[in-house]
């Protein structure tokens, strides 16, 4: 009986870790029995009809954040550069799932261990990890979203680092957000206090008072301050309902446009956003185009604030096919098609004419650098 | 003061317990100079810090706009109503210095804690406005996964199971409400989350009554369990038929007449069926376990199943439905994740408010309506810490955000009043 319970409960915990490796595929592999094997496939590796029957293709390897790669923004998006690149360039994919910032190194040693071609890591919180790996592995190209190491940080510089200036495309939204406020009040609210995530508040608000100063209107931006750089934030990237409830308070303080910058957390908002209808509440989405992802709240987005990391990625992966991958950093503007600003969509017809006309005017000025978004 | 043993016990023994008496009332009087000297501080750092910073009115919001009966907002003079709080904080605390409140001391530092608070709230909002009525309807919100959470610790553990698989059971209930409601409607989601809650306290009980695993142990592996099945079949399904995910939500069903009161109304009776669910289950639970007899056999069989076993009680049954039930609690509460907010379902949505549950209903003693406040305080926290960061105080958020846990570690540690769980939380029993 004693040690029927305890093989039961054995069973049990292993049976158990196993399923949470399953999708997160956190568990460490011993090195001697991953070395060698490059080409196969792991177990949940899009199965990619690889044309070239010789030469073993090259593995191009993404660890997302803990939001995972269908939170209809950020990850999925950069998800989508390696898949382009599966469909375009004959590469094989794969992708592990982040459940926890500890997975970050498990998952990465991984891929490291499977004999990635190129691994992409796909945020700012996984910036420590990835150095980490990229110094102890100089022969690996790595590419990482979010971030730019220091000169010197990476020793053989083999990390790409890709930064975006979000903040004007975040500009064209606060401008715009602000141009259609009812209630004069607009609000947002981010994920963690991190740079990638204020960026996007920071060129929000800017935005938002050029336009009180071009049109001598008085329009408020709730919950960030970008002189303290303080405001309102989740502190973390899962909790929907924090999504909800941000923008429900929000809402009550009298904002009418939300701008989410919290990943799938903004998918809360736009359910509530659903329900209150497009007269209380409208949602700008960020990282992709969220009227095309979130199909269920279409009617709820505004606009979003573009981030086109599935073009930088797929750029790094497609140096890495041809040999040329060279480290540093790339940067997104808004020049370059690295970040803008998506469609109106099915609200085209309600952003006034004269706004419009003031957006492409301001879009054609911080392209060629004569409006500068960062006061 | 306590009045000499009458019986004839020895000399030595009487000693002893008149020395432990002393002592005792001598500790008595130490917390009472202490809690004492903690409201006095409270009251300095209100008169001192928060009153001189104060101009103009501080304005509080007490109706939505949308509601019949339109109350005028609260607006009070910032820096006199400081002066007025920090005199009563200042009061509190010398009556308790001097005289003391004994057994009442620690509802008076509740009461001095929330007059502090206010201090704080009408500080913060000098010469500004803000909802108070929408932050004490998100502490509503909020607090409900917590309290419901917190029931079926109580349940399980009432019974002598430790269940800190709450996470666990939150996590299924919402993942597979959210497949059940988008393919057949809220209300099968409701019923199937309800039933996968069960399910996983079934495996609870299976192990920890029958096969007498330790019950810290099962807990955990509920977690990681469910967190790793749910992440795979997210992955797996979900992303692949996102109709699967793509549940209806419930609406807030007003209830005629009382919801149109006032403050109360939206904070109670304006809201979806799982936070009626809540209140209901707090009540029903709360008379089940202590006005009944299957709740005075469920207690007793957490308390001392062996006395129970003897009088004829079957332990192990008794376990297996008080365990169930607590699953299906849990169960339910993950519903609210999916069912009650987003309608969708996203890997690790719970975001640990299995375990705040666990802390609301240690809190709270291991009683049902002990656990709703210490849930309502977890709320409250959490939605001030909101609207401080929209209105932009210098309060840093990130330390109201952990004041309630900060609360929990003081109870816990039995610096205010002692939490004492069942006498047989967590012992497996096996009949001799």
């Amino acid at each position: 009986m004693k040690t029927n319970f305890k093989i039961v409960a054995a069973v049990l915990a292993v049976s158990a870790l196993g399923l949470a490796g399953c999708s997160s595929a956190s568990t460490t592999t011993e090195p001697s029995a991953a070395a060698p094997a490059p080409a196969s496939a792991s177990a949940e590796a899009p199965a990619v009809a690889s044309e070239e029957p010789v030469a073993p293709a090259l593995k191009a390897c993404e660890v997302t954040d803990v939001g995972g790669v269908d939170d209809k923004g950020f990850n999925q998006k950069a998800y989508k550069g390696v898949t382009d690149a599966t469909a375009q360039l004959g590469v094989e994919g794969a992708v592990l799932e982040s459940q926890a910032e500890t997975d970050y190194v498990p998952n990465i040693s991984s891929f490291v261990d499977q004999g990635c071609g190129i691994i992409v890591t796909v945020g700012f919180l996984l910036g420590d990890a990835t150095k980490e790996a990229a110094n102890a592995n100089p022969t690996i190209p790595f590419t990482i979203v979010d971030y730019a190491y220091a000169e010197g940080d990476i020793t053989a510089n083999n990390v790409l680092g890709q930064v975006f200036n979000t903040d004007e495309a975040a500009y064209l939204a606060g401008y715009l957000a602000a141009g259609m406020s009812k209630t004069g009040k607009i609000g947002t609210f981010g994920g963690i206090n991190i740079p990638p995530v204020t960026i996007f508040m920071d060129g929000f608000y800017r935005g938002a008072m050029a336009y009180n100063a071009d049109n001598g209107a008085k329009v408020e931006v709730l919950g960030w301050d970008p002189a303290k750089q303080k405001g309102l934030f989740t502190e973390n990237f899962e909790s929907l309902d924090d999504g909800r409830s941000f923008a429900q308070n929000l809402v009550d303080e009298g904002a009418d446009i939300v701008m989410p910058v919290a990943g799938p957390v903004g998918l809360g908002s736009a359910a509530l956003a659903k329900e209150l209808g497009p007269d209380k509440l409208l949602i700008i989405g960020v990282d992709s185009d969220q009227f095309e992802s979130d199909t269920a709240n279409q009617s709820v987005y505004l606009t979003s604030v573009l981030k086109n990391m599935d073009v930088t990625t797929f750029n790094a992966i497609a140096s890495v096919v041809d040999g040329t991958f060279a480290g540093g950093v790339t940067v997104g503007t808004l020049a370059n098609g690295g970040v803008g600003l998506a469609p109106f969509h099915d609200l085209d017809a309600s952003v006034p004419q004269a706004l419009k006309d003031q957006i492409e005017t301001l879009k054609a000025g911080i392209s060629d650098g004569s409006v500068d978004v960062k006061k | 003061m306590s009045t000499p043993p009458i019986d004839r016990e020895p000399i030595e023994s009487y000693e002893i317990t008149g020395k432990r008496t002393k002592e005792l009332t001598r500790r008595q009087i130490k917390k009472a100079r202490i809690t004492g000297i903690v409201m006095f501080a409270l009251a300095a750092v209100v008169m001192f810090f928060l009153a001189p910073a104060a101009a103009g009115t501080s304005t509080f919001g007490l109706s939505f706009a949308e509601e019949s009966i339109q109350l005028p907002p609260l607006s009070v003079p910032s820096q006199g109503s400081l002066w007025v709080l920090a005199m009563v904080l200042g009061f509190l605390g010398a009556s308790q210095f001097f005289r003391g409140f004994q057994s009442k001391t620690t509802v008076i530092l509740g009461i001095a804690f929330a007059v502090f608070v206010f201090s704080l709230m009408v500080w913060a909002t000098a010469g500004e406005e803000f909802s108070l009525i929408s932050m004490l309807v998100s502490t509503i919100a909020r607090a409900t996964p917590i309290a419901l959470g917190a029931l079926s610790g109580i349940l399980c553990e009432r019974s002598g199971v430790v269940n800190i698989g709450i996470e666990g059971m939150l996590l299924g209930g919402a993942f597979t409400g959210v497949v059940m409601g988008s393919l057949l409607g809220g209300w099968v989601g409701l019923l199937a989350a309800t039933v996968t809650g069960g399910v996983l306290a079934l495996l609870l009980a299976v192990l920890a009554v029958n096969f007498r695993v330790d019950q810290i142990i099962i807990g955990v592996v509920i977690n990681i369990l469910v967190l790793g099945l749910t992440s795979f079949l997210t992955a797996q399904v979900l992303v692949k038929n996102p109709q699967f995910n793509d549940a209806p939500i419930f609406q807030a069903i007003k209830i005629p007449v009382l919801g149109d009161i006032p403050i109360v109304g939206p904070m109670f009776f304006d809201q979806t069926i799982i936070v009626y669910g809540m209140f209901i289950l707090i009540a029903s639970v709360t008379f089940l376990l202590f006005r009944t007899r299957w709740g005075l056999r469920t207690r007793s069989v957490g308390e001392n199943p062996k006395a129970a076993d003897s009088l004829g009680i079957k332990v192990a049954k008794v376990r297996y439905l008080a365990v169930i039930y607590g699953g299906m609690v849990g169960g339910f509460a993950g519903a609210w994740f999916t069912l009650g907010t987003v309608g969708r379902f996203d890997e690790g949505m719970t975001g640990g408010r299995g375990f705040i549950g666990l802390a609301a209903m240690i809190v709270g003693g291991w009683n049902p309506v002990g656990a709703f406040f210490a849930a309502l305080i977890f709320g409250f926290s959490d939605s001030l810490q909101q609207k401080f960061a929209v209105i932009e105080t210098p309060i840093p958020g990130e330390f109201l955000a952990m004041a309630p846990y900060l609360v929990t570690i003081i109870i816990v540690a039995g610096l205010v009043g002692r939490a004492r769980p069942p006498a047989a939380d967590g012992q497996p029993y096996e009949k001799e």
